[in-house]
């Protein structure tokens, strides 16, 4: 591979890397990309049967390396999670949030906890909440496939409101992505109402680019989930002072026969969507890989970047190869270009640079001169909440989500707390409780893990138990369990407020010292905190907007309070995502959105790349994905990780000469 | 079918509150009872210690079906607690795997944590056969086989999905 010349070598095949790939590819450009993982399988049918096999359905649970192997647990390790140190592509999954603080059962290790904290203090130290997939094709193999933009102002987000950092240029910055925009809606083939979306544009004030946006795909069409929110009692609600209304959101999925399936709504976005009605990062490497100007090659881990000692150019990315996860390495190389572009996503991308600290002008690591590099990981906290409708919606059914709040995404409470969207679930209380099968349990068994079958009370003093008639845990059968069940599941209702998470230069990945995977390559080094009153104010609003809106629909509300931290302990005692303000408990997840880590920047100083996406430190060194965003914004950030990577991408061309 | 099967079968649509033809149709490529009954027999007889319990359960179950009472008083027959807890244990699983496609382990309250259940999923024809999905009128999550749009409007009947009134 060192034999042939390529224009530019990519690290990474997921939407970044294939989306530069594809634009360089079709412009004549020889392009190459290392891929750590498995290749892209023939069909999707093997990745089918490991989910239908799966105990638990994570995100990453069809997907190699296996998540877990329920022969193998013991009473230390219950899931049977595999030893990340046996592994040659091991990455971080849900199921090792609350292994935390084991590393031989999670790919990430953390810090230890400060002594002398409380469970109040923005110093305590938790789990990373999001996971991210090594292989072909990358992580979109199990997003959600909301396409949203993000709005201005999150683009000038100290400016107006004096938190967080503006990306650089600010509102230009907007403007010049706005063709961007529009390009990966094309590419990703949006399904979206650009009526509802003018609306909601002409609120926020974009003028420019926003309004005048044709969807490739008319909108998905919306639940009867997400008719039962959009009822006068709820859209006659305001959040501080802004009304309350839902959107038909934006999706990444056929509505229409095209090039891939109609949607068949199989509920089942993430983890896999069974028959790619869904986009995904595999189009466009296909697209790429048929310009025949693009070559990949799989199973092969950049493991250094090295470079020129005089001019500080790239000179060539080494790597390792192996043939069988478990097994040795089978070779190692140099991949050689002009242009280098990191498309590893937020944690594998700073780890690499990080990794490559034996050039004597960079001994903290590639393009860190700023000692940037790792730092200001984000990701959409969420807050959960959950209930019971009064009357049938049919949960279950349809595409994971189909609509949102989204009036509520900005606003002059942003000066003092968090922005969110909020998402209207399809899944009733799978994510929330892990249902079907925990109600399920409640009436086979008699136990109350779902509060439907005991003496729980919710926070409004209302009796959860679901039939005042039937004895707590009771045991059904029959009729009378087929009638419980049913009327349950079919009212079954979540909503999840995607909160944005400040860029704290503290929240950061480094290496480990102590730990490994099985090629020798250290593991990341996490220290993850949730230290705002801005972010933390966000969930008390979410609490008490969920109950407001549950209220006023005539549900009856079962979010469940967490037990309160344990930030000491064993490794089995210590919560992994709790946490305490203003006296309430709280439990946060993860929207799967890992962002910062090697930012955009107005001065080299103070960020890993320039507004090009370029590294201060390396003229032909890119980073793409999302972890150049200086902040998380309130849109989940694929389609403006897919705008991005095309903008990158007239760069590069711009600097090979050939645009 | 075998008698043991027949009895399965029958006793299998008495606990699940679902009609013998949705649960052994007679066109059956799926044929997930056959998958069932074997497991059923192992796990008990594992668990419990009893390698006669399931031929109990079956024949009790054949005994009381002949007698003719209504599917209400077999499934309270069967789960009296005077069969032995053993024996309610086994039918409740029963229940349990036919709904969730899943063998079920019961996870005792811990200091912070309430009793819960694992499942372990049997095989992938077993997930997507799950009860669950047609108890709440849909379909297996990930095995759609409905067209795009039909969230818009209503499923049909509950009876359509459990072949009982």
């Amino acid at each position: 591979m060192t034999t042939k010349t390529y224009d530019v070598v990519i690290v990474g095949s997921g939407i970044s890397g294939s989306i530069v790939a594809y634009e360089l590819g079709r412009q004549g450009k020889k392009v190459l990309i290392l891929e750590a993982g498995q290749a892209v399988p023939v069909d999707r049918s093997g990745y089918m049967q490991t989910f239908y096999k799966a105990n638990a359905k994570t995100p990453e649970s069809p997907y190699p390396p296996t998540t877990q192997n329920p022969n193998a647990s013991t009473p230390t390790n219950p899931l049977g999670l595999p030893d990340p140190a046996k592994e040659n592509v091991p990455r971080y999954t849900v199921l090792q949030i609350n292994a935390w603080r084991k590393p031989d059962q999670c790919y990430f290790t953390y810090p230890p906890q400060a002594l002398g904290l409380k469970g109040d203090s923005p110093d305590a130290l938790f789990a990373f909440a999001s996971s991210y997939e090594r292989i072909g094709g990358g992580t979109t193999w199990h997003w959600l496939g909301t396409s949203l933009r993000h709005f201005t102002h999150d683009f000038v987000l100290k400016t107006m409101y004096d938190q967080g950092v503006d990306w650089p240029g600010g509102d230009t910055f907007y403007q010049a992505l706005v063709p961007y925009y529009e390009k990966a809606t094309r590419e990703i083939g949006v399904a979206g109402d650009a009526q509802a979306w003018s609306k909601i544009y002409t609120q926020f004030g974009m003028t420019s680019g926003g309004p005048n946006y044709a969807y490739p795909m008319p909108a998905i069409v919306e639940s009867l989930v997400d008719k039962a929110f959009d009822v006068s009692p709820v859209t006659s609600l305001t959040v501080d002072g802004i009304p309350l209304y839902s959107t038909s959101t934006p999706q990444g999925r056929n509505s229409l026969p095209g090039d891939r399936r109609q949607c068949a709504g199989n509920t089942n976005c993430i983890p896999i969507c069974p028959i790619q009605a869904k986009y995904d990062a595999t189009v466009t490497l296909a697209n790429a890989l048929q310009t025949g100007n693009v070559d990949i090659v799989y199973c092969c881990v950049a493991s250094n970047v090295r470079l020129d000692p005089t001019s500080d150019a790239v000179t060539g990315i080494d790597y390792i190869t192996y043939a069988d996860h478990l097994g040795p390495a089978t070779g190692t190389g140099t991949a050689v270009g002009s242009i280098y572009v990191l498309a590893a996503h937020a944690i594998e991308t700073p780890k690499l640079l990080l990794m490559s600290n034996k050039n004597a002008k960079f001994p903290k690591g590639v393009a860190n001169s700023s000692g940037q590099v790792g730092r200001n990981l984000m990701d959409h906290v969420m807050y959960l909440a959950w209930g019971l409708a009064k009357d049938p919606v049919y949960a279950f059914r349809g595409p994971l989500s189909s609509s949102g709040f989204e009036s509520v995404r900005d606003g002059a409470f942003r000066s003092k707390r968090a922005a969110y969207r909020i998402e209207i679930g399809n899944e009733g209380w799978q994510w929330a409780v892990g249902d079907p099968t925990t109600t399920l349990a409640d009436f086979v068994f008699g136990q109350n893990g779902s509060q439907l079958n005991g003496d729980s009370v919710n926070e409004q003093g209302q009796a959860l138990r679901f039939n005042p008639a039937l004895p707590p845990n009771s045991t059904l059968f029959g009729k009378q369990l087929v009638d419980t069940l049913n009327a349950i599941y079919v009212r079954q209702i979540r909503l999840g407020y995607l909160i944005e998470q400040l860029p704290d230069p503290k929240n950061r990945v480094e290496l480990s010292e102590t730990e490994t995977d099985h090629l020798g390559l250290p593991r990341p080094l996490v220290t993850y905190r949730l230290s705002s009153d801005y972010e933390r104010n966000a969930f008390v609003s979410a609490k008490e907007v969920s109950t407001e809106i549950f209220k006023a629909m005539g549900a009856t509300e079962y979010t469940k309070a967490p037990p309160p931290p344990v930030l000491y302990g064993t490794a089995d005692e210590v919560t992994a995502t709790n946490f305490q303000y203003q006296g309430t408990n709280f439990k946060f997840y993860g929207a799967g959105h890992i962002v910062g880590t090697y930012c955009m920047g107005t001065e080299k100083s103070n960020s890993v790349l320039n507004s090009r996406q370029q590294s201060w430190d390396h003229g032909n060194l890119y980073m793409v994905g999302s972890g150049v965003f200086p902040t998380i914004a309130t849109g989940n950030p694929t389609l403006t990780i897919a705008a991005l990577a095309f903008q990158a991408a007239d760069n590069i061309l711009k600097d090979l000469g050939g645009y | 079918m075998s008698s043991d099967m027949q009895n399965f079968i029958g006793l299998s649509a008495v606990l699940t509150g679902f009609n013998q033809e949705i649960l052994a149709p007679e066109l059956d490529p799926v044929d997930i009872k056959s998958e069932y009954l074997p497991l059923f027999e192992s796990k008990i007889a594992q668990e419990s210690g009893d390698p006669q319990l399931v031929q109990q359960i079956l024949l009790k179950y054949a005994s009381l079906a002949a007698g003719g009472g209504t599917e209400q008083e077999i499934g309270t027959a069967m789960l009296d607690p005077s069969n032995g807890a053993n024996w309610v244990l086994a039918c409740r699983k029963l229940i349990y795997t036919w709904y969730a496609g899943a063998w079920p382990t019961l996870i005792p309250p811990g200091p912070s944590k309430p009793a819960s259940t694992v499942g372990d999923v049997i095989s992938a024809e077993s997930y997507t056969a799950g009860l669950v999905w047609q108890v709440m009128q849909s379909h297996p999550m990930g095995d759609s086989n409905y067209r795009y749009g039909y969230w818009a409007t209503k499923p049909a009947s509950l009876s359509d999905y459990t072949g009982n009134p």
